[in-house]
């Protein structure tokens, strides 16, 4: 069964003259164990998809199922007892920021668990058991976000999501406030888990950050799905314009990148 | 033998930015945050620097401009700009350096616009000032510079404002601002890091127009070792304050000697596109 | 948190301060060694053995009056801060959560409230509701209402839009948990702050409204009425209003001190857990 069913996805924002579609009919399915990147440009609808499957816009068509459950009419009530299960869990781009300043690494990490109606004391035995997996030490967890560098802090939030042990996690950008050395950590603990049979999708705006530990590669363009595949495939052989303008784009160390020419081209044809 | 017919090249040809044992120092505590970089850079030639925040890479690019922030000083070195000592400068004078003969754009273009007066008015405003033009003149020559920069319709832009436009056209009327008054050497610190990848390369070509057609001499500054080998001709790479890496772009990404270096070239080809697309070289 | 504040110096010392001055609240007007009230034909006296701090310009003992007025005083300003806690903290930090019409509505009631002639208001009160000092209290609560209003709003919108609230919401937190957990240690500093300026203007504005009838009534001894009527003799008795003041200061100076403090360890809330092989951390690593 797939972890996330997502057909023909519509959301709208604003009211009236100010409507404007954010989402047209997106597709997308995510099979357990396995690493999707989501690939989009600015306005191509990347985070709305996200904010829509994590149920915090209301999509006005289409369809969402995430663990078999179809949560497209769900209330805040079904919301929230769908969440406490710790199924589906999120990690935002800046890690500074979606942890609690006020609250040690210990109290950031149980709160899911707590939520999720684990009692305190086995909640934190496993906030303990938890650190190494994400490469950080125990004598951390009485410390405050401030007093930790940013990879530890990306790290902990990683930790937060993963510790209710969901099937599904939706990450955005997460390495990209990061330096070489973390970036390459984080990937790394991504990569492990991918073992354990949690379904990862990958969001981005650059191609090149998620190109190395996809599976399947799935490219956002005004608001639709225009290319899935394997990332091999759909790096080495696009087929969409978009996917080919993305590819071509993207700096590489070798000068891969493509003709001016083929790009112009390309954007003309997007264009059109 | 090949270094011996190429060392009079670069001799011949007066650099228009040298860099020389440039050290900088916070006042405050006496800590060194730059130790030591140096370069030439020639018209018509691209120099990059990659590191990460806090490598010290913008603090260089800040004392090449004359504009460190304040208690922070060049400890040591020099710096020349088109022959001129910038450490013997007045203010009046670096002033006067700046935009006529070196000129900047950094990451984020929009905090570098006025909100409320349209963009185009604002390089005209630049070309007034560092060219004397009058305000017919200036507006003609700020129509021109927008269609320089591609700009597709530059009348149209010129009446826009900041808030109007994408992160891309800002970056482009930036860049227009910044070689009003034809400079010779610009510098380009992430320039494009906030940008789409598709937008990032099409301003990347856009400095590398501006060198091929007018000869401008370009610093490029990233974080990201590929976007620096796109347009490089000699790369520094920084890390806390220091060169750990400095040679000619396909020596650093091909015969890389510091372990840091490889580090983020092998960052690219296990979790970047290089891993799929090793077309040349490898 | 309580512990917490008692760590530092300051929470210490404006603990005791402040318990002082409950106490003098409390017991105050059973120390009064004479009668507040009564008047005598020694006007205007310094200081000697039967008039610790000297009589006022009726022959009353100023000592005994200081006494007297510490509970009127201090009961007023709890008053004031409690009434401006109820209408004006709260509903600031719930106008965030409990939809537009709330908002605008109580958005409104506090611009009203800024526009309002303080004492045409407190005349319109007392005229409604009649004279005495809850009601007295009850303008001055609402008066400085909407500073609360805006300080409780303020904090817990930057917060309601931070991240790590929506991480919450996310791994299903409700609207109590988010308050609880993330939304009131941020907004209690700066009402913790408001309050202690609070205190402070408290006393000054319950004396000036008795000084018009309002409240508590002219015979009977406040701080801030000793204050303004020995600033009336200040050419008689330039010592005098140091007595009330000195009172007034120490409590408005101890408040900030409290608010300082627990603004201080408001930022290790939550550092409680684990404290078992908690050993302080030094702080570093900050961006």
């Amino acid at each position: 069964m797939s972890v996330l069913e997502v057909t023909g996805l519509d959301v709208h924002y604003g009211l009236r003259r100010h409507r404007r579609q954010a989402l047209a009919g997106a597709s997308l399915t995510v099979e357990p164990g396995e690493i999707v990147g989501l690939i989009g440009e600015t306005g191509s609808g990347k985070s709305t998809f996200a904010r829509a499957v994590l149920g915090l816009v209301r999509p006005s068509a289409g369809r969402i199922v995430v663990d078999g459950e179809d949560v497209s009419g769900h209330r805040d009530r079904q919301w929230r007892a769908l969440r406490r299960r710790g199924v589906l869990q999120y990690v935002f781009q800046d890690p500074l920021r979606s942890l609690d300043p006020d609250l040690t690494i210990a109290d950031s990490l149980l709160e899911p668990l707590l939520l999720k109606g684990i009692p305190r004391v086995e909640a934190v035995e496993r906030a303990r058991g938890y650190l190494p997996r994400v490469r950080l030490d125990e004598e951390l967890l009485p410390r405050l976000p401030g007093e930790l560098s940013g990879g530890q802090r990306q790290r902990v939030a990683v930790a937060r999501a993963l510790i209710t042990e969901p099937k599904l996690v939706i990450l955005d950008e997460p390495v990209s406030a990061l330096d070489a050395a973390n970036r390459v950590q984080v990937l790394e603990i991504l990569k492990d888990l991918r073992d354990t049979g949690i379904a990862l999708v990958f969001i981005s705006h650059d191609l090149g950050s998620v190109a190395g530990i996809a599976d399947r590669v799935a490219v956002l363009y005004q608001g639709s799905v225009v290319e899935v595949g394997p990332a091999r495939d759909v790096i080495a052989a696009p087929e969409h314009p978009y996917t080919k303008l993305l590819v071509g784009s993207a700096p590489t160390l070798r000068m891969a990148a493509a003709g001016r020419a083929e790009r112009e081209a390309l954007r003309a044809l997007l264009n059109a | 033998m090949t270094a011996l017919t190429e060392i009079p090249v670069e001799t011949t040809v007066d650099p228009v930015l040298a860099v020389r044992d440039v050290r900088i120092r916070g006042q405050v505590d006496g800590r060194e945050i730059v130790k030591g970089v140096s370069f030439t850079l020639a018209p018509g030639k691209v120099v990059g620097i990659v590191g990460e925040s806090g490598s010290g890479k913008t603090m260089t690019c800040r004392a090449v401009l004359g504009i460190l922030p304040p208690r922070f000083e060049v400890a040591d070195g020099a710096i020349h700009v088109a022959g001129q000592d910038v450490s013997a400068l007045s203010q009046a004078e670096l002033t006067e350096l700046r935009g006529s003969t070196i000129s900047a754009v950094f990451q984020d273009p929009a905090s570098y616009l006025n909100p409320s007066i349209p963009v185009g008015k604002q390089v005209a405003e630049v070309v007034k000032v560092k060219k004397g033009f009058g305000r017919r003149a200036a507006r003609q020559r700020a129509l021109e510079l927008l269609a320089a920069v591609r700009l597709r319709d530059p009348e149209l832009v010129y009446g826009q404002y900041a808030h109007e436009l994408s992160g891309g056209m800002l970056q482009r009327v930036l860049i227009a601002a910044a070689i009003a008054a034809d400079p010779r050497v610009l510098i380009a610190d992430e320039a494009t890091t906030a940008l789409d990848v598709t937008v990032q390369a099409e301003i990347l070509d856009l400095l590398a127009d501006l060198r091929d057609d007018s000869g401008l001499a370009l610093v490029v500054v990233s974080h990201d070792l590929a976007v620096v080998a796109q347009l490089c001709d000699e790369v520094l790479v920084m890390r806390d304050g220091e060169v750990v890496e400095q040679g000619p772009t396909s020596r650093v990404l091909y015969q890389p000697e510091h372990e840091y270096t490889r580090l983020l070239i092998s960052e690219h080809e296990q979790y970047g596109l290089d891993r799929f697309l090793a077309r040349e070289g490898s | 948190m309580v512990r917490r504040v008692l760590s530092l110096a300051s929470g210490r010392i404006s603990v005791v301060i402040l318990a002082a001055i409950a106490l003098l609240a409390i017991f105050g007007p059973l120390l009064a060694p004479q009668d507040p009230l009564a008047t005598s034909s020694d006007t205007l006296a310094g200081v000697s053995g039967s008039h610790w701090l000297g009589t006022d310009y009726l022959g009353r003992d100023v000592f005994s009056r200081l006494l007297d007025g510490s509970r009127a005083s201090v009961v007023g300003a709890l008053e004031v801060a409690l009434m401006a806690l109820v209408v004006g903290a709260i509903p600031g930090i719930l106008s965030v959560y409990l939809g537009r019409v709330f908002e605008w509505v109580t958005l409104r009631l506090a611009d009203t409230l800024i526009a309002l002639p303080f004492l045409l208001f407190a005349v319109a009160v007392t005229a409604l509701l009649g004279n005495g000092i809850t009601q007295a209290m009850f303008v001055t609560g609402a008066l400085v209402s909407p500073l609360f209003y805006r300080v409780a709003r303020a904090a817990t919108l930057a917060v309601a839009r931070s991240q790590y609230v929506e991480a919450a919401l996310i791994s299903g937190a409700s609207l109590g948990w988010v308050i609880r957990r993330h939304v009131w240690v941020k907004v209690l500093p700066p009402i913790a702050v408001a309050l202690a300026q609070t205190l402070g203007t408290g006393f000054i504005i319950v004396s000036s409204l008795s000084f018009l009838g309002i409240g508590v009534q002219p015979p009977a001894p406040t701080w801030g009425g000793l204050l303004a009527s020995d600033l009336g003799y200040l050419s008689y008795q330039p010592w005098a209003p140091f007595a009330p003041a000195l009172l007034i200061m120490a409590t408005v100076w101890a408040s900030n001190l409290l608010a300082d403090a627990i603004r201080d360890v408001s930022g290790e809330a939550g550092r409680a857990l684990f404290a078992d092989r908690k050993t302080r951390q030094p702080v570093g690593g900050a961006v």
